[in-house]
């Protein structure tokens, strides 16, 4: 694939330097996931903005998507990659679905990705993905990969481009790191905190990026994963930002006792 | 209908070989190949890989960060075997992780460690597990370290030129006692006593080798697994974070602790601060 | 940049600025010092911090020391922020085709004088042949600086009192050098108010 095309001799004898052309199967299309677990939620959000260099491509493309019942997969990187690996991996667990008469356990999925990644170990996907949802003992839980698959099970994670800025916040805020508790406080547990106050960190983390980083802003979709026997109505009741709108996304199978939500609104558009 | 009991009641279908066994187990197809292990169609597909990611560190500029930099050790001992390691995983600079797991649980008896390429080192040395527990059942016995270290080698030297990167030791007690290996991408395997790999182990060599001794007692020879990683972690800036600590005995491996490494740090400089005012004070009462 | 690592963040708040930088002094992933502060005085209301190449680090310092000595000689009277960051950018660009390979951040209190009675909390910063940006809340560099531009912009608010100031700068800095393999072993922040200047080493993480 490898081609040297030179460019015809000047008038003054020397030669133009021979331009290269190689096979460039890969893109990076910016934008940010984070996923956050809880005692008994998950939430994993993304920012909608796709962009190649300086370019917005569109200021709506989805990077989070909804696999099962209880798990919510984020994908970052390379979006043709994204949309491709998400494709197969929705077919694989609908496959599983049909030979075995239930759904795939979070803790499954996160293997079955590490296998389909690794099998691209010689041709990468080009994506760096993050799953969030519910463990078949009811905690909240988040798994993060690398490009080609090693994966480690996390209370919080962000990836893409502006994880830099989002991770350091969140290990400050999440696993409040470099904090100590006031003499005679209550000690801080990290993955314990409430939902409201996860949701708010969320957002604030987006609006930070969007500030800072010109690959991330346009709109934010948070999924919010629970499990059975948490009431929703927390949720419902939370005072959301400006244009925040909430919507319940409906079961994937028959619907078991965990339900998923859709939290979504605008971020910056400049 | 009729092909499938045809097939699950020809005898010819049933496994024959080693390697018939192993078809369609896991994410491995009829071939006994990886499922869809796909290769970029290119004159050079390891050039090609070597572009666009930085799996042999040889492209900072790569696209595709893969996870990097680490202290690993293990030493044998008349207890066993000590394993430790650090939990960092850099991306360039940025500090990709803090709580990488790069002890691999293989099986009860047997750990691997974790460096270069994270990936490769969580992919095949899940993989090995596979192989052993097919051993056990096949031969009603436990795989020795030996032979487990030599199946990973293979595979990977299977892959030679391809880009793997890892570097591993595999560790474990076995009829002939406790044993380890030292098993890399480029096809090495080491037989020894003592192993420390990653871009730490300079550090942790140091640190090391001063206090090895096959004689050391247990709480001797952890203290040292764990003071040399701390050193690692301290120096090096592509280690550090947490050290997990391993002991591997003639009843199956035994996780010890996780440590953190700016914490203990701290706790040693207030040792070494105490010892020294303790020397001093001495050394008035003297004069 | 990466040879020696290090980084560098100011903040402003009611009254007050603060600036703050690692210790770590490094050659690529081995780290040399833990003592290598990258943060000095010009005056008591004035610091300026150096992060970039440690060389480069000492030589510039000398050679603002010099000119700002030069400049109290003449003018009969201390150099405000603003006048002091175009002396820092001057002497930057003088080798703008062969650059120091530092980005200095600068951060000082005004002094009142009859035409500006109520001076407003000064901090400014370069890039690396001394393009300036004054911005209004707070500025980084170094090898943390992207990790620095996050947690600050999650954490900072305006007009925030000095203990206030200390420990949003302070958390700021410590967490973001958490991130970076080449920034850390040490932290050091100082507080300037009008009538001192608060000085803390921090106990950071030593990995």
């Amino acid at each position: 694939m490898t081609l040297l095309a030179q460019s015809p001799m000047s008038l003054h004898d020397t030669y133009a330097a021979p331009v290269e052309h190689r096979f460039n199967p890969y893109s990076e299309n910016g934008g940010t996931i984070l996923a956050i677990a809880g005692a008994d939620f998950s939430v994993i959000a993304g920012d909608t903005r796709q962009s190649e260099g300086y370019s917005i491509q569109t200021r709506y493309a989805r990077k989070v998507f909804q696999l099962t019942d209880n798990a919510v997969l984020a994908t970052n990187g390379f979006a043709a990659d994204g949309k491709n690996f998400v494709r197969r991996l929705k077919q694989s667990l609908e496959w599983y679905q049909h030979n075995h008469h239930k759904q795939m356990g979070l803790k499954a999925i996160a293997r079955l990705i590490q296998t389909m990644l690794y099998g691209r170990r010689f041709f990468p996907y080009y994506v760096y993905n993050i799953l969030g949802g519910i463990e078949e003992d009811g905690s909240g839980a988040v798994y993060s990969f690398d490009p080609v698959g090693s994966y480690e099970r996390e209370a919080c994670r962000a990836a893409g481009a502006a994880q830099a800025l989002v991770q350091p916040f969140l290990d400050n805020q999440i696993y409040f790191k470099n904090q100590q508790p006031e003499p005679g406080a209550e000690p801080f547990v990290p993955g314990r905190l409430p939902l409201s106050t996860v949701l708010g960190l969320v957002v604030d983390s987006f609006t930070s990026a969007t500030e800072r980083h010109i690959e991330v802003g346009d709109g934010i979709e948070i999924f919010i994963v629970m499990a059975k026997g948490r009431s929703p109505e927390s949720l419902l009741d939370e005072k959301l930002g400006e244009g925040m709108t909430i919507e319940e996304v409906p079961p994937v199978g028959e619907g078991g006792e965990e339900r998923t939500f859709l939290l979504s609104g605008p971020l910056k558009r400049d | 209908m009729n092909a499938i009991i045809q097939n699950l009641s020809t005898p010819s279908h049933l496994p024959t070989t080693e390697e018939d066994e192993l078809k369609g187990y896991g994410n491995l197809d009829e071939m006994g190949r990886i499922k869809g292990m796909q290769i970029p169609r290119v004159p050079d597909p390891t050039a090609f890989l070597n572009l666009y990611t930085d799996s042999m560190s040889s492209n900072p500029e790569a696209k595709i960060k893969l996870a990097h930099g680490t202290t690993t050790l293990a030493f044998r001992f008349k207890g066993g075997i000590i394993v430790a390691v650090d939990s960092r995983a850099t991306a360039g600079s940025y500090i990709a992780s803090g709580t990488v797991k790069k002890v691999i649980e293989i099986n009860p008896y047997l750990l691997g460690t974790m460096a270069g390429g994270a990936a490769d080192c969580q992919y095949w040395e899940t993989y090995l597990g596979m192989r052993c527990r097919l051993y056990e059942l096949r031969n009603k016995e436990r795989i020795s370290v030996a032979a487990a270290s030599k199946i990973l080698s293979n595979i990977v030297y299977g892959y030679k030129g391809r880009g793997l990167s890892m570097g591993t030791m595999i560790c474990g007690w076995d009829k002939t006692g406790p044993a380890l290996f030292y098993v890399d991408s480029e096809g090495q395997r080491l037989k020894g006593d003592l192993f420390s790999v990653g871009s730490g182990s300079t550090f942790a060599y140091g640190v090391l080798d001063q206090g090895y001794s096959y004689d050391l007692s247990d709480e001797e020879a952890q203290e040292l697994g764990r003071r040399s990683i701390i050193a690692a972690g301290h120096r090096d800036a592509f280690s550090g974070n947490t050290c997990n600590l391993y002991h591997v005995r003639e009843n199956g491996w035994e996780f010890i602790g996780n440590y953190d490494v700016s914490q203990q740090w701290y706790e040693y400089e207030a040792k070494k601060k105490a010892a020294r005012e303790a020397a001093s004070s001495e050394m008035a009462v003297e004069v | 940049m990466e040879y020696n690592g290090g980084s560098v963040v100011a903040m402003i708040g009611k009254d007050c600025v603060a600036i703050a930088s690692d210790l770590r002094l490094g050659q690529q992933s081995v780290g040399v010092a833990m003592n290598f502060d990258k943060v000095f005085p010009v005056n008591d209301k004035l610091y300026y911090g150096l992060p970039g190449l440690a060389t480069d680090v000492y030589t510039l310092r000398e050679q603002l020391r010099f000119r700002v000595n030069m400049y109290r000689m003449k003018e009969e009277r201390e150099i405000t922020p603003k006048t002091f960051t175009h002396l820092v950018s001057s002497t930057l660009y003088e080798k703008r085709f062969g650059p120091y390979f530092i980005e200095p951040v600068v951060a000082g209190l005004p002094s009142p004088t009859e035409l500006d009675p109520h001076p407003k909390p000064f901090i400014s910063t370069m890039d690396t042949i001394g393009c300036i940006t004054t911005p209004k809340d707070f500025a980084v560099a170094g090898t943390a600086s992207n990790k620095l531009f996050g947690v600050a912009e999650g954490l900072w608010e305006p007009d925030l009192e000095p203990e206030d100031l200390f420990e949003t700068i302070s958390q700021t800095l410590l967490n973001a050098v958490d991130r970076d393999a080449l920034s850390g072993w040490g932290a050091i922040v100082h507080v300037i108010t009008h009538d001192k200047v608060i000085t803390r080493q921090l106990r950071a993480r030593m990995d």
